[in-house]
């Protein structure tokens, strides 16, 4: 009966001195103006997101206009972001974009993040082969460059998934380095002795991680999947311009980036806007996350808080 | 000093890396749809042709014989013939004519990153928190945000369209070089054709920024990062005591000690570079590996992608290697 006191009186403590460090992780991080810009960035493109895909018909957005609007016309008052060779408004076709990067970038990150969690835990918590195993396969697949094995990767996957061919094989290409990051953090966690009074206690395996270690490293866990968020954006667009991902019509920077440098970039003079503004949400979006992720890694650093 | 016995057994450890990178890319083309023989005979083929094809690619073997043939081949470097980028052409020769155009421009890329991304890192450090610092900050993570295959348009349209300043693609103008190393910068200098190397840096300046602003961007927030935990060392602090001028400490004392951290990072950035490649050369249609293995990908090219994916994680690999054994010499610390 004492023990469980002891523990429950322990765990509390724990989790207040937790509550503590997130507060001050907040206030941390919310006094970093670069970060506090970067997370209006992302909320302002999750709203923008939310707004497109409430309002617009992704249909109408892929059809062809040629009936109703002139073609390659530059920005004007009608057209804000112009129109590209068939007619299709780039500015709804812009912001639907908001939707189709932070959804598929979400799944991606989200379920690397998983396949992650997963893999580095069960390698800190069984080491020896079992460890050697999954680590040195994290190791084959790191010594590719991402982009280079996302597109080895993609021909395993049919081409009728489209996007989720790109996000199915840059699931595969990020989960070694959460791997990493959790391996290294739940190795740490597993040196508490609360593991140990935990296992003495009886808890089976599945509990002592589930409960215990993957909660306690969910901070580097976090920092890592938001700056992985805008790699994941980036890279997806970067599957869909080279032809291995959105198909065409589909409002996706990646796809209107490949269609505006194939089709308008070399006309004379170009059709600049085709590309500019799909090119400039990706880039704002994906700034956003950097920011982000920056100031959250500088917030839980001990050693840069103190030089700030 | 460094090792011998270091240097053994980073060399030793390549072995079974390169060997899983080569299973790998072997059960990826198990994995991947359709049948090669179909693919180099053609839909409408005679099954008898079909039949003929499958048996001379040895894919009626068992998988474990055809598995140990790959890797038996691919440690002779015989990576088969193309099926449908050049018929019928070893793809070791493909390789050879395009590979050393994507190691130029990879290098260029990264040399050019380092050459400005290491004193802005520098500069952005010792003037901590000064404008200078965060216009350097911005910049870089600014530079990290923006796809190459936006910023290589842009620059297209402005400087080669608008301007007409550089060309919009390729790699040098109208000009007869031999190749004898395939980098078109060295060749033109080796055959004494100057006017044909400046043509070669007009086509390559553009890529080599878009790559260069990347890795100039990685590289200047590392430096900036590493330096600033150097200049708080009780060593720095010691030195400045002793009445040297604070530039002088830095540059004596400091940057050796910087220096270290980043090069490790050096390794990932030619990866990235690599990565980067593909995208570079599909915008300025250079003929890398880049765009062969994108082309090979989508005409099911399987020797092709094979052996292009190969040597991308071979280059990688070894590239890791050379930083890591590079890295133990500057801090023995690491060396045991």
């Amino acid at each position: 009966m004492s023990t469980t006191t002891t523990t429950q009186s322990s765990a509390a403590e724990r989790s207040f001195i937790d509550r503590l460090r997130a507060s001050k992780f907040l206030t941390e991080l919310f006094a970093n103006r670069l970060a506090v810009f970067g997370l209006s960035l992302i909320v302002g493109m999750v709203l923008i997101a939310i707004f497109a895909r409430l309002t617009y018909d992704l249909d109408a957005l892929t059809r062809t206009q040629l009936s109703t609007n002139p073609t390659l016309e530059s920005p004007t008052a009608e057209f804000w972001f112009g129109t590209d060779k068939l007619g299709r408004d780039i500015f709804p076709r812009v912001l639907y974009g908001a939707w189709f990067a932070l959804k598929y970038g979400t799944v991606a990150v989200l379920a690397s993040t998983v396949l992650g969690i997963a893999a580095g835990t069960v390698a800190a918590y069984y080491s020896d082969i079992t460890d050697n195993v999954i680590m040195r396969t994290m190791d084959i697949l790191l010594s590719f460059p991402a982009l280079l094995l996302a597109l080895a990767l993609i021909t395993i996957f049919p081409e009728s998934w489209g996007l989720w061919r790109a996000v199915a094989a840059l699931t595969l290409v990020y989960t070694p380095r959460f791997a990493r990051v959790v391996r290294g953090a739940a190795l740490k966690v597993l040196e508490d002795e609360y593991i140990d009074a935990t296992e003495a206690l009886g808890a089976n395996d599945a509990r002592v991680l589930v409960r215990h270690v993957i909660p306690n490293c969910l901070a580097p866990i976090t920092v890592q999947s938001t700056l992985n968020f805008g790699l994941a954006i980036i890279d997806i667009a970067a599957l869909s311009f080279l032809g291995f991902g959105a198909s065409p019509g589909d409002p996706s920077w990646g796809m209107m980036l490949n269609e505006g440098v194939k089709d308008g970039l070399y006309l004379d003079p170009s059709a600049w806007w085709w590309s500019f503004f799909p090119g400039l949400f990706l880039a704002l979006t994906v700034l956003g996350f950097n920011l982000l992720g920056d100031g959250m890694r500088d917030a839980l650093d001990p050693r840069m808080r103190e030089t700030v | 000093m460094i090792s011998k016995r270091f240097v053994a057994k980073r060399l030793l450890l390549l072995v079974p890396v390169l060997f899983g990178v080569a299973t790998l890319v072997f059960a990826i083309l198990q994995l991947s749809p359709g049948d090669p023989a179909v693919t180099i005979a053609g839909e409408r083929a005679d099954r008898a042709d079909i039949i003929e094809i499958r048996h001379r690619l040895g894919l009626n073997e068992p998988l474990w014989e055809q598995y140990v043939q790959f890797l038996w081949d691919t440690v002779n470097l015989d990576f088969g013939e193309s099926f449908k980028i050049q018929p019928g052409t070893p793809v070791t020769d493909i390789l050879a004519d395009r590979l050393p155009i994507t190691i130029e421009l990879a290098f260029l890329g990264l040399f050019s990153g380092l050459l400005f991304g290491l004193p802005i890192g520098i500069l952005s450090a010792v003037k901590q928190d000064t404008w200078t610092d965060h216009l350097s900050r911005i910049g870089a993570l600014g530079g990290i945000s923006v796809p190459i295959y936006w910023s290589g348009p842009l620059l297209i349209m402005f400087f080669s369209i608008y301007l007409g300043i550089f060309p919009i693609s390729g790699r040098i103008g109208d000009f007869d070089i031999q190749a004898r190393t395939g980098m078109i910068l060295i060749d033109t200098l080796l055959v004494g054709r100057f006017d044909a190397f400046l043509s070669a840096v007009k086509h390559l300046f553009l890529p080599v920024v878009v790559l260069g602003i990347y890795s100039m961007a990685f590289i200047s927030r590392m430096m900036r990062s590493s330096m600033l935990e150097v200049i708080r060392q009780d060593y720095m602090r010691t030195a400045r005591a002793k009445g040297q001028g604070s530039k002088i400490t830095i540059l004596k004392h400091g940057l050796r000690n910087a220096f270290i951290p980043v090069i490790t990072i050096i390794g990932i950035q030619f990866g990235s570079m690599l990565g980067g490649s593909v995208l570079t050369e599909t915008v300025f249609s250079i003929n890398g590996i880049g765009t062969l293995l994108v082309e090979a990908i989508n005409k099911s090219d399987y020797p092709v992608v094979q052996a292009t994916v190969l040597v991308f994680a071979a280059m990688y690999t070894i590239v890791n290697l050379v930083v890591d054994i590079t890295y133990s010499m500057l801090d023995p610390r690491i060396n045991q």
